[in-house]
């Protein structure tokens, strides 16, 4: 065990490296308010939403890889936000990210990644298709126009 | 007729039927009471006038016994044989609903040999009856399925090794109303015998005997009949089952409501059924001093014009004149402002033909204190002499019921046939059970009964009763009416009988309003209040151009149609309210349903307008409506009875100097069967009621 790790200033190494990695002083805050905690990592892809994906293993199973959302979502960001592909390097389910993972399947026919749209103006409304109990009076128009 | 009484078919022959005014003694002197019969009922004793036959008898005592063909209303038939009782020192079991009672009779309806009996009958009605009862519409409603599991074998003896079947029988179409699934039949010729003597139709017959019987019209046809839908109630089992509400709802799974028919003026007691917020179906409800226990075909099928064309939402006329939704607040505030700022000689209100007893009052209570007097009714009836001032002078006085009392019937202007389906079919009942005889005077129409026809002439009337110039019309009438009371030997009786037309037209006349808008038209109205008036006989063309229209009401129809402002009611199963039918007997209908969408209760609607003009009502709620009803007239809340009319005498005695000559012919609105199916603004929104015109016009195409 060296000298620097007893006295602890690697720990300080690493926070003036997760500072520098993040941006600075002023880029660092903006992530801390952001995402509500600031680490170091190595970026291991980027999805075509623009989604960054980090690892480190420093960190604990389960907290060691991680995704920083687009700044293009702001604070508005939830976890329906990760396309399916990237959901299973994410949650552990394969170590290969998606672009260095051979078998994964690409058919043309396979549909677009849409987020969570419940609460947007693009969310699905259920309607029915029973006529309704009471049909009511429709008045006839008196003028076209 | 199935059973004519002999004398009957006698006197068609004898010369007196010729002039039966002249040769009939009225007011039969009542013969004295028989002296009373013993007989034993499972050997309790019970005292019945001799004629009772046994299955009447055991009702006294509270024994019921099983029937299949039996009715109370109808003849007897005897077929069914399920009411078969052991009799004491009789070798077989005897038909408890033919067999009259005698001296000391001692019936066993428990015993081993008449379970036994009733268990052979079951087992033969079940050999060629179909185990449709999962997909039958009469399941949980029906005779067949109750009395087998009450007196029926518990285990089968049938096995159809030869795999031949059951017998099987071609269904019919007899029209739009009833599905017939002829295979279930039991024969019990229910719907023959109602047929014939109720409704007077003699389409329906059997042909064929043993296996090979079967009931039908003989050639294919549309039961012709306004009281056809009551061949449902009468099917023991699901032969006959309702066309509209098939597969629709088990009778478990609905609420049933009591209420009163507004589509007559005879305010026929109902059952409405309603499940899920809606109206399934309406079934008549025992009433003897109204409509027995049948509906007019109307009454019972035009239920689902509550669901169409209903008013759910306010509405006002935008800029460019169409009628937009709007909120209950734009709607009452325009309606308000226009009342208000209205000349009081310029307003004008128009009750409909279903408006009830609250509202008419609310309606004129509210116009009374903006300054007019102007209310009115849309049917009309002479105002002059004692005009509405006399009760007895617009209603039904005898009451519907002691019509089958009456030796003699004399029609004036009326086809009481497609007026009042029910009070023509007591009519009919003292004509083939009383002979009484009946003349009319007004166009030939078919009565489904003999009448000697007078003509149609209203000079007619000078001689007898009632004419078509309104005033003298009625004054003749009254006239003549009093001229015959005087002959009575019962002074109780009651002679001028006036049918009125619409369910609202006695509230509304009890609470004076005018019958008929002509003179209120004639002085160019400002603003028009219609409370759900859509007869057409206000119209756009009447009023002056820069007439402001306010229509209240549960459907869009005419009135609707030239409205300002439309202010969406409640229909007659959607609030509690009073109506005061044909001979005055106030009835009250139940909340079945909720009103539609922003509808109200009507009452309500011209209480909250009161608020919003200025001019408030002193009721806020359903009970202080009717203290004030009964302020106006204690008979509008005295529900179920019927008060004596009188003053005859004054009536007849005002209307002296009216008995003008009169001249022109009696006519009637309703002629045909295809007239009496659409008559009001439910029953045009009935796609049901628009099927049987269709299938009454079709039906007068085919050669038969």
């Amino acid at each position: 065990m060296s000298i620097v790790k007893i006295l602890g200033l690697d720990k300080v190494a690493s926070f003036f490296n997760i500072i520098r990695q993040n941006g600075g002083i002023r880029g660092s805050l903006y992530k801390l308010y952001r995402q509500d905690e600031l680490k170091d990592g190595t970026l291991v892809g980027e999805d075509k939403f623009g989604n960054k994906y980090f690892e480190n293993p420093r960190y604990f199973y389960g907290r060691n890889r991680w995704v920083e959302y687009s700044d293009n979502y702001n604070m508005n960001y939830d976890g329906s936000q990760v396309p399916a592909e990237w959901f299973g390097w994410l949650h552990y389910k394969s170590d290969l990210p998606p672009h260095k993972d051979p078998a994964r399947p690409n058919y043309p026919w396979m549909a677009e990644f849409t987020e969570n749209l419940s609460g947007t103006t693009g969310q699905y409304t259920p309607y029915t298709t029973t006529r309704p109990k009471v049909e009511p009076w429709v008045p006839e128009r008196k003028s076209t126009v | 007729m199935l059973r004519q009484p002999l004398c009957r078919a006698l006197a068609l022959s004898s010369p007196a039927r010729a002039v039966p005014l002249a040769s009939r003694s009225y007011s039969n002197p009542v013969p004295a009471e028989p002296e009373k019969v013993e007989v034993f009922i499972n050997d309790k004793p019970v005292y019945v006038a001799p004629g009772t036959t046994v299955l009447q008898a055991a009702a006294q005592v509270g024994v019921e016994i099983p029937r299949f063909c039996y009715h109370e209303r109808l003849a007897v038939a005897g077929n069914c044989r399920m009411c078969l009782v052991e009799v004491e020192r009789s070798p077989k079991p005897v038909a408890a609903c033919a067999m009259p009672v005698m001296k000391g009779m001692r019936v066993k309806t428990d015993s081993d040999l008449t379970r036994k009996a009733r268990e052979g009958v079951m087992e033969f009605l079940l050999v060629n009856h179909p185990l449709d009862c999962p997909i039958c519409d009469q399941g949980g409603e029906c005779d067949l399925q109750d009395q087998s599991m009450a007196f029926g074998s518990d285990r089968s003896r049938f096995t159809d090794v030869h795999f031949s079947g059951k017998r099987a029988v071609e269904d019919k179409d007899i029209g739009p109303l009833i599905k017939t699934i002829m295979t279930r039949c039991i024969h019990c010729t229910r719907c023959i015998r109602f047929a014939s003597e109720v409704a007077g139709v003699d389409d329906f017959g059997t042909t064929g005997r043993g296996t090979d019987m079967q009931v039908g019209t003989y050639v294919e046809k549309m039961l012709l009949s306004e009281l056809s839908g009551n061949v449902i109630d009468l099917c023991p089992v699901g032969a006959l089952t309702s066309k509209p509400y098939s597969f629709a709802a088990r009778p478990w799974e609905t609420r049933r409501i009591d209420s009163v028919d507004v589509l007559d003026p005879l305010g026929s007691n109902i059952v409405v059924t309603t499940r899920t917020n809606e109206v399934l179906r309406i079934l008549p409800r025992t009433n003897e001093e109204i409509n027995e226990e049948w509906l007019s075909d109307k009454s019972r099928f035009a239920c689902d014009g509550l669901k169409r064309q209903r008013l759910v939402t306010p509405m006002m006329t935008d800029s460019r004149g169409n009628l937009m939704p709007v909120d209950w607040e734009d709607a009452i505030v325009a309606a308000a402002r226009a009342l208000r700022d209205c000349p009081p000689n310029k307003l004008l209100a128009v009750a409909g033909d279903m408006a009830d007893a609250e509202s008419l009052v609310a309606l004129k209570d509210l116009v009374n204190r903006l300054g007019s007097e102007n209310t009115c009714t849309e049917q009309y009836f002479p105002l002059d002499g004692a005009g509405i001032d006399l009760r007895s002078s617009y209603l039904c006085n005898t009451k519907i019921a002691n019509v089958e009392d009456a030796d003699f019937v004399l029609l004036i202007g009326t086809n009481v046939r497609f007026e009042a389906p029910l009070l023509n079919a007591r009519i009919r009942k003292a004509y083939v059970h009383k002979d009484t005889d009946v003349a009319l005077i007004g166009p030939k129409v078919d009565l489904t009964y003999d009448y000697m026809h007078v003509g149609d002439s209203a000079s007619v009337v000078k001689i007898s009763p009632r004419g078509p110039e309104g005033s003298a019309l009625l004054a003749y009438t009254q006239e003549l009416a009093c001229k015959l009371q005087d002959k009575l030997q019962d002074k109780e009786w009651k002679v001028l009988n006036v049918l009125q037309r619409t369910a609202s037209q006695v509230a509304a006349l009890d609470l004076g309003y005018q019958p008929g808008v002509g003179k209120a038209l004639q002085d160019g109205p400002k603003v028009v209040y219609l409370l759900g008036a859509d007869s057409g006989v206000v119209s756009r063309d009447q009023l002056p151009k820069d007439a402001f229209v306010i229509y209240q009401g549960h459907h869009g129809d005419a009135g609707a149609a030239m409205a300002d402002v439309v202010l969406p009611g409640a229909a007659y199963t959607e609030k509690r309210a009073t109506f005061v039918n044909a001979e005055g007997r106030a009835q009250q209908t139940l909340v079945a349903v909720a009103p539609p969408g922003m509808a109200r209760e009507d009452w309500k609607i011209i209480r909250a307008l009161s608020e919003v003009i200025g001019e408030r009502l002193p009721y806020d709620n359903l009970d202080e409506v009717r203290d004030r009803l009964s302020e106006i007239s204690p008979a509008l809340v005295a529900y179920g009875d019927v008060q004596e009319n009188n003053y005859f005498a004054q009536a007849r005695a005002l209307a002296q100097s009216l008995q003008k000559p009169v001249s022109g012919k009696l006519d009637v609105q309703l002629k045909h069967l295809e007239d009496f199916f659409m008559t009001d603004t439910i029953s045009r929104a009935s796609p049901t009621m628009a099927k049987c015109i269709q299938a009454v016009l079709k039906q007068k195409d085919s050669p038969y």
